[in-house]
Formats: structure tokens, sequence, C-alpha cells
């Protein structure tokens, strides 16, 4: 054939050039595979770290390495060589509160100390041995060979494999010896007795032995490194594809605080991966690669500017720096015993009173079995909804019952460190009468039946907190339980907006315990930090569940009951609040025996019994409200 | 200006259309650009058959296209639904799909009933975070006035409380639009189609009112609020080409002087009263008439400049998009009409006719007559189409015209996109740039 081809045809239109997508088909978020459960590491166990790595401390105050064998054949290296020996280093021989642990470790502490620890300190030493349970295994090839043994050191890998054997709660028993230059041993073996360490501790934590980065040390970087490139595509498929920009917090972007319910911003998906270089950053994702690659990060770049490829949560970003107003400063507390006092009398029956006031608001949700086939049909994904709305509440009044905890925590460290001034600790376990919110957006101004309930003889308690009130952006309401309505919901968002109420309380404690040259007692700092930082989770978590539960709004029946506040005298609500004191005074105990160190095991037993009552009144509560009742929760306290 | 090369050879294949120097491929849609050498031995070898032009597409490193079994047809959401709120009109065209907006039987309103029925279905059916669009047809939608602002104020409520973001669009005559009715449709964002099929003189004579009289000033004079909020109404005017006004040019630079920036024009090829339509050699002369207009579009875009006709621009859109079709509009797939009486059809030109019948007033949208009606229109399942080059750009023409009229208009579509596609040619070597906003 005559060839008479000018130039090859030239791709005119998309559908000519193919464009590849840049996702099949993009998926809002996280993918599934970045779950933790589905990740690579789940898969391919020892991708984030290096599972040898742990046994080269397999034996306590030993360093150990697994050299293989070389290219050039065996070199009498090979095997498991001490790098050092550093029982100073091992906190399970220094640490001085376990002067008193296990035998064993005293008796190792011993031989480090002896002629078997000196003798470590000198020459290259080789693992010659390990015994447990009456089987010693040499960890040499065995040959005879005209009439002579010769011993050639396993590898490094068939060594790990021995050790990896063994078990870690029997004695154990281990020979190490130096070598001459073709492996075999030479000298006297020096022998160790003790256990082999238990990788992680009694809470299921990496030993702290390891160093940071130790046992990933052997590794590429897989968490920061896209392997797209190397046609392994593990990582590639582990980040989310496109998100939501971190504009859905609309009450934070205008000044007023008020919601722009700007619909369309929220449906824009952009790019996880784009270039973070204004204008771009909000722009929709494109479709198709060589589209999307100018204005994304390619694979490689992602070394360089992992910090600010943002998380994801619930398929929008959340950046790590979040342009927050400048912090006040927080010089509220002049003093200690201006503290101490605030704690004790508001700070903790505060953190009560809000989740007790969760607690309500929970059991007022429907539960998802019980939407119908039909409104699921008429709602799909009412059910979820409701599932997660539920769970983000119920963990939100958890964890205020454990700030509850920490508080009167930082009053008895603080008490016993400071006896003279502050006298003797004493537990803060009532529920404030009074709640002082913000003003914008209290709900009892625009909810018709925001107070479903109103507890008589309060109104003194209000005017008594709004004296002491001196902001005026604030009012003082009184504790009240109520349905999760929107307008509920809204005002928990603001109560535990950062920079709110209580944030703010907490961010005054953080500044006094870090500013102060007072030496606190050790942990305080660390306690208080805690608290705030746990806060801001609520304030999010009740975001989100004001988002999910919106749709509903017009229509309450769907996720809510009609649940009204039962009487406590009520023979079927009475159980509950017997709970609710029995729970309050375990604990009350129990807080009051560790604050003087005292019968800890008494204090435990208490602490179980506190939460056997939460159990029950959990399962109480819930029976209660199958029968539209509420648990007049505030009916506990005198 | 260069005049773009020779006759066009129109004779349909499966395989694909060589128009000037560009190559479409019948099955995917795709376009390449070939030297003036290739271009004219493809040429040869597609009117040799389809052995010499899968021979020629291989030669050029081409896959031949392989005819594809018709899809399996998924009957999608509702997102888009028109409402004929007025099946009646103050106006007369002869030619009107509508039969003077009756649809041939009795004038009706919708009634509210009908219409928040419709709304709730359409909203109820869409998942929360997804968005829908309501139409307000008619007759003339402005008649029912009351109806539409009442039924977008409750569209607006309940698509809030499902988060369902709600777009509304309308398809007047214009002579009823008041400057508070601009207010309404600038609030809430409508995309207004303004009818009108010309000048004053061609436009009095098409679409005189129920006394003969002609609507022209009154039009000219009710589209200044609109155009006054531009900004905020997507304004656009549309032409029903009748051997009347075939003098398309003139036509749409007429309408475009009235300050609409869009002007569309759409043939008239299945007229209920037999009135209007387009015929035989009519077609041709209407394929003149819109490569010349369309020509005054280049000439003015190609350099930077403006021209209202919207026919070119979108067939170079669809061009350049290149999505291979299986239908050629979204009707019954993801579009529906309600008549008056709540009855669902497969488009708003099918209200009342038993061909397009999609689901009653009670019962909601009949998804298994949906995808029966989509199957059976698949362009795949057509004759003579499996044949057309262009099968993939019309997806197989209107469903009401061909159901009603057959396909008149082949000649005239495939030569209206091999001038298409010798344009796009020419628009991508001189303003690439123009093409860059397309999603």
């Amino acid at each position: 054939m005559k060839d008479h081809t000018g130039a090859a045809p030239k791709p005119l239109n998309k559908a000519a050039k193919a464009e590849d997508p840049v996702y099949a088909e993009p998926i809002l978020g996280n993918p599934v595979s970045t779950l933790m459960e589905s990740g690579v590491g789940n898969c391919f166990p020892g991708l984030e770290f290096d599972l040898r790595q742990l046994d080269v401390r397999f034996f306590p105050g030993l360093v150990f390495e697994f050299p293989g064998v070389t290219p050039a054949g065996p070199d009498g290296r090979q095997g498991a060589r001490l790098v050092y020996a550093d029982p100073a280093g091992d906190p399970i021989i220094a640490d001085h509160f376990t002067a008193d642990g296990p035998e064993w470790i005293t008796a190792l502490k011993r031989q480090f100390a002896g002629p078997e620890g000196s003798a470590l300190g000198d020459g290259t030493w080789y693992l010659h041995f390990v015994e447990q349970g009456g089987k010693r295994i040499m960890l040499y090839d065995y040959a005879l060979y005209q009439n002579t043994a010769a011993l050639t050191p396993y590898e490094g890998e068939t060594v790990w494999w021995i050790i990896r054997l063994i078990e870690a709660e029997k004695p154990l028993t281990i020979g190490l010896t130096q070598r001459a230059a073709d492996g075999s041993p030479t000298g006297v073996p020096v022998v160790l007795t003790g256990r082999r360490r238990q990788f992680l501790t009694g809470e299921g934590m990496i030993d702290p032995v390891y160093h940071p980065g130790e046992l990933t040390s052997s590794m590429c970087s897989p968490w920061t490194h896209d392997f797209r490139d190397c046609a392994c595509h593990y990582w590639a498929s582990n980040h989310p594809d496109v998100v939501l920009g971190e504009v859905d917090d609309p009450q934070q972007m205008l000044a007023n605080r008020t919601d722009k319910n700007d619909s369309a911003q929220a449906v824009t998906f952009i790019d996880w991966m784009r270039r973070r270089h204004e204008p771009l950053k909000d722009v929709s994702a494109l479709t198709t690669l060589p589209r999307a690659r100018p204005d994304r990060y390619d694979p490689y770049e992602i070394n360089l500017h992992w910090e600010q490829l943002d998380f994801v949560l619930q398929g929008q970003e959340v950046e790590a720096t979040p342009v927050v107003p400048l912090m006040q400063k927080p010089t509220k507390y002049k003093t200690l015993e201006e503290m101490v006092a605030e704690l004790s009398e508001q700070l903790a029956g505060m953190e009560l009173t809000l989740a007790l006031e969760y607690l309500y608001a929970y059991f007022s949700l429907r539960e998802p079995e019980d939407v119908t086939a039909e409104q699921e049909k008429a709602w799909p994904g009412l059910r979820e909804d409701l599932r997660a709305a539920r769970q983000l509440i119920l963990s939100v009044a958890l964890s205020e019952m454990t700030h509850l905890r920490w508080v009167n925590q930082v009053l008895w460290l603080v008490h016993k460190a400071y006896p003279d001034r502050l006298g003797a600790y004493k537990p803060c376990l009532d529920a404030a009468k009074t709640l002082t919110i913000p003003k914008d957006k209290v709900s009892g101004r625009s909810c018709t039946d925001a107070y479903d309930f109103i507890e008589p003889g309060l109104e003194d308690a209000i005017k008594a907190a709004e004296a002491h009130r001196n902001n005026s952006d604030e009012v003082v309401r009184a504790r009240s339980l109520r349905r999760a309505r929107q307008c509920v919901l809204a005002e928990f968002v603001e109560v535990e907006r950062p920079d709110g109420i209580l944030d703010t309380e907490y961010v005054n404690l953080v500044g006094l315990l870090r500013d102060s040259k007072e030496p606190y007692p050790e942990g305080l700092f660390q306690l208080a930090v805690r608290i705030d930082s746990d806060g801001m989770q609520h304030y999010q978590k009740f975001r989100d569940v004001k988002r999910f539960l919106e749709p509903y709004a017009k229509q309450e029946a769907l996720y809510l009951r009609p649940i009204s506040v039962g009487d406590p005298d009520d023979a079927r609500v009475k159980p509950a609040v017997d709970k609710i004191r029995l729970a309050l005074a375990a604990l009350g105990e129990a807080y009051q025996i560790e604050a003087e160190l005292g019968d800890m095991p008494t204090a435990n037993a208490r602490i179980m019994e506190a939460r056997e009552a939460m159990h029950d009144l959990n399962t109480i509560a819930l029976e209660l409200a199958r029968q539209d009742i509420g648990v007049p929760f505030f009916a506990a306290f005198p | 200006m260069t005049v773009v090369d020779a006759v066009p050879d129109l004779r349909p294949s499966a395989m694909g259309h060589v128009a000037g120097d560009v190559l479409l491929m019948a099955e995917s849609a795709a376009v390449f650009g070939l030297s003036e050498e290739d271009a004219r031995h493809m040429r040869d070898a597609l009117q040799a058959g389809d052995a010499a032009a899968r021979q020629e597409l291989g030669r050029l490193g081409l896959d031949a296209p392989v005819p594809v079994p018709p899809p399996s047809v998924r009957v999608h959401p509702v997102r888009a639904l028109a409402l004929t709120v007025s099946q009646t009109c103050n106006l007369a065209c002869g030619y009107c799909y509508a039969a003077g907006g009756s649809f041939g039987g009795a004038e009706t309103r919708m009634g509210w009933d009908v219409a928040r029925r419709a709304i709730d279905r359409l909203i109820a059916g869409t998942i929360p975070g997804g968005g829908v669009k309501i139409a307000f047809m008619g007759g003339e939608p402005m008649v029912a006035r009351d109806l539409i602002r009442r039924s977008v104020a409750y569209a607006n409520e309940r698509g809030a409380a499902r988060a369902v973001q709600v777009g509304y669009s309308l398809t007047t005559n214009g002579t009823l639009i008041t400057a508070e009715d601009a207010d309404f449709f600038a609030r809430h964002r409508f995309a207004v189609t303004v009818s009108l099929d010309g000048g004053r003189e061609v436009n009095d004579r098409l679409r005189p009112d129920k006394a003969g009289k002609g609507s022209f000033d009154r039009v000219a004079r009710r589209m200044a609020p609109l155009l006054e909020r531009h900004d905020r109404i997507q304004l656009g005017a549309r032409v029903t080409v009748t051997p009347v006004n075939l003098d398309i040019r003139r036509v749409v630079e007429d309408i475009g002087a009235l300050g609409f920036h869009t002007v569309g024009v759409a043939p008239m090829i299945a007229s209920p009263t037999g009135q209007g339509a387009l015929a035989g050699p009519q077609f041709a002369q209407l394929l003149d008439a819109m490569t010349d207009c369309g020509d005054a579009w280049f000439e003015a875009v190609a350099t930077g400049g403006h021209h209202p006709f919207a026919n070119l621009a979108t067939v170079l859109g669809e061009l350049h998009r290149g999505q291979p079709r299986n239908h050629g509009c979204g009707a019954a797939r993801d579009y529906l009409a309600v008549d008056a009486e709540g009855d669902y059809s497969a488009c708003h030109r099918f209200v009342k006719d038993p061909l397009g019948a999609m689901g009653t007033r009670d019962s909601g949208p009949d998804d298994a007559r949906r995808a029966a009606f989509l199957d059976d229109r698949t362009v795949e399942r057509q004759t003579p189409c499996q044949s057309c080059w262009a099968r993939r750009l019309c997806g197989g023409g209107c469903h009401q015209e061909v159901l009603h009229a057959g396909r008149p208009a082949c000649d005239f579509v495939r030569g209206w996109l091999d001038y298409g596609l010798r344009r796009y040619s020419r628009m991508m070597a001189l303003r690439p740039d123009w093409f860059d906003d397309m999603a």
C-alpha cells in the first residue's frame, strides 16, 4: 500500500483524547479502605512497622540486631549480634517504681550488676543459645567433617524465627558468646536468666522502651509517600478522593454567627490532593487526570507537602492549623484559691448538669429500630441518622462524666499539694442549678417548648447567678431537661463552642497552671490540657448531630419521641432516680479514697458500683423512653 | 475568513464521517484532525464501504467502531419536572405543539392539589443533598402566575426540609410578564426562555393573539424588566422556524437587538395542525439559512466578539464534549412532565399524548413504562440510525417528532453536523480558549 500518511491523526475533542478519569468514581471523604481495619497494615502486617524491630529488644536490658548472610557468603557475623547492653536505659529494669517488682527482674538486675554485666561491656557478643521449658536451642548448624564438629551460626532471619517462638510468661535463659573469625564460639559464654519482654504494656500500648521511630527505622515511609509511581497502588487507594472544604461551618463564617445557609457551597467537591495555593483552594475537583494534574500534587510531592494535606472527617477537611480568633489571655484566675473556688462551685456542677441534659436529649431520640419501613422508604437514611445522632450525643454525655472526674481529680491534687491553704478536698458531685449560656443563640427564645420542664424553686438560683455574671453576652438559665429539638441542639453547639463558656473556663485553668511559677503537682497541667482539648470534640459532634437531624426538623415525630419528664414518685420512675443517687454516692466515696491515696481496691470497687448503677439506669431509662417517659434526672439531687 | 471547503458528502456510514479535515468516529463520537491527504483517503474509503473504511482506520492507527448492543436501560430518579401549570394560552400560534396551549383538549389550568402532589413526589424521590429542576410550561404558564408563586414557595420549603436544592425555569411567550414577575424570577434565579419568532413583521405573522393582533410590541415592552435583571435571570429566546421565518440570520439578529444574549432556533417538524411544519425542499433552505447564520456567529466569535446565535455554540460544545448518546434527550429518563390533571408524560411535548404517557396522578411516575419507552427509543434500535454516522451525536432525534412525523429531516441534521464539525476544527485552530470552560 502506498504510504500517504502526513501525520498521525490529531485528537481534537474530549472523546478522542479519552482522558483518564482522576477517579473512576470519586468517593467523598475517606474511602472505606482508609479505615484502620481495612488499611494496608491489616492485609500486609509489617508495612507500618518492622516486626523484627520488636525482637531486637526481646531480652530486657539488651539490644540485638539480626544480620543475614551477605552475598559474599557467611562471614561469621550472621545471627543475633548484641549491639549494646543497656540495662539502665530499659524501663523494666531502671524504673525505680518497679524496684520491688517481680522477683525475676530483681534477679536480672543482680546479674547485670555482677560479672555477667561487666563481661558484656567489652568486645562483640552473639546470641549463643536460648533455653525455655528445659529445651535449649543452639543457634548453629552442626556439621561433622572429618571427625571435627563444625558450628556455623544460623543467619539472622533463622535466629529471629527461633526468638519469635519464645514465650513471654515462662522463665528464659540465654547464652552469649564471642566468636572466632569463622563464626565458631570462643571463650566462656555469659548466661543470663530472665523473661522475654512483653511487647505491649497492660494497656495494650507498645512498650515505652522503644524509641520513636525505632520500629519503622528499617523501612521506607509508607504513611507519607504515595507509591502510585512505584506501580504499587496501596497508599494511593487509601487517601480521600474528593472532600468538602472547610466551609461547612457557616455559623463561623459570618460575624454575627448566623447561618448563611449556602447549600451550594456544601456540595462543591474539591480535590484533596490539590495544591494549596489560594484561589485554587476551593475550586471543584476536575474530573480527568490531565486537567486535574496541574493543580494537584504529584504523588512524589506528598513527601514534601504532607503537612498541607488535611485530615478528613466525615467527608470534610479539618485543617491542621485552623485560623481561630486570638485566644483571650487567660487572666481570669489570679490565685489558686480563686481557681479552686470556680472549679468546685461552678465547673464541676456544670459538667454534671450538662451530662444529664445531654442524656435526656439522648433518650428523647427514637431508636433506629422504631423507624417503620414506610418511613425509611420516604426518608432513606433516617435510620442511620438516628443511629449516628444517638451515638454522638451519648458519647458527649459520657465524656462530660469523664470531665467531671477530671475536674475532681484536679481539685484533689491541688488540695493535697496545698492542704494549709485549701483545706481538705470534698467531692464535687452536685449538679449546677443554673447554666450560663451565650446570649445570641439561647434556645429558650425561639423554641416554644424549649423548657419542657422547669424545676420549681430555681428562681432564686437564677437571680443569684445573674448577679455574679459580669459578661453581657451571656444569659443565665435554669437547668432544664429538653428533647433534642433543633433549637436545643443549637444551644448545645454554642455551649461547647471553642472559646465558649466551658472552653474558656478550661483555658483559664490551663493558663494558670502554665504561667504560674508555682510548682504544681506533676500531671496537673497535662490533665487540664486534656480536658480542654477533649471538649473540642463535643462541639464538632453536636454540630454534626444538628446537621444530621436538620432535614427532619419540620416533622419532629420522625426523630423525636413524645417524651415528657416523669414524676420521681411514680413507681416506674423511682428506680431510675435511685440508680442516679446510688451512682453519685459511690463516686463520692471513691473520689474521697483516691484523693487520700487510701484503699485503692475499695475505691475501684466503688467506681465499679457506680458504673453498674449507670448501666442499670441506661436500661431503665430506655424502657421508660419507650413509654414516653423521661427520667427526671435532677430529682436525684437534694 | 476562509470559506470551509468542498461539497459535503452526507451519505450515511456506520463507521464515521470526514468533514473537511476532521474525522468523526461514529460510535465513540471522538473527533480527530487529519492531514489533507489522510482526510481525502479516509473520505474515499468511507464511500467505498465499511471494509475499506475499516482498513483505512487501521492504517491511521484508529480502532474501527464495534457495534455495541443496546445498553440495559436504567431509569434515573426524576431530576427535572415540567409542570404544565396552564393548558391554555393567550396566543394562538398556528403550529403550536400544544395546539393553542390546550394540547387538543379543553382548556384547563392545574390545580394547587396537583402541583403540590407533583412537587412532593419530586422532592421525596430525591436524596437529601441532591438537586432538582422544576420547569413551568404551558400553554402560557404566566396565565397561572399565582400557582407558579405558590409552587415555588412550597418547593423551596419542602426542598429545604429535605436538603434538596430546587432550581426553576419557565418557558413563556413573554406577553404577560410584569416587573414584579421579573423580581420574583430574579429572586429565585429562574432561567426564562421567551418564545419569539423574529422581528416585528415576522413575529406578528407567526404569533398572533386570539384576536389576530400581533404580539411583538407587547413582548418587546415586556422584556425590559427581564433584561434589566439579566445578572440574576438566565434569559434566552427561542425561535420556532417555519417556512415563514426561514431567514434565520435576520430573525436571530433582530431578536438579539432586543437585548437577548442568546437566541436558539428549532425547526418545526411535527405540528398537530399540520400547519407551519417544514417539509421536503424547505430543509435544504433551512440548512442554508442555518449555516449562513452560523457563519455570522463564527465571524463574530472567532475574532473575540459576540453573536446571539445559540445553536452553533451548542453544537461546538457538544462536539467538544464528545459524549456519545443513546437518546436524543433526557425525556422519560430523568425528565418528566405533569399535565393539569396530574398525569405524567415523557416530556412537555407529550402532554395528553398516549404515546408518551408515563404514569397517572394517583400512582405517580410509572418506572416500568419509562424503562420500556427508553429501551424502545434507544438509538441502537432505530432504523436507519444504525447505519448513520451522526447517530451518537443526534441520539435518534426528538422522540415526539419521530413518533409523529418520522425522520424527515435527517439530511438536514447531517448537513448541520457536518457544518458543525468543520467549524469545530476551525474554532479549535483559531480560538482553542473558547472551549476552556466546557465542563
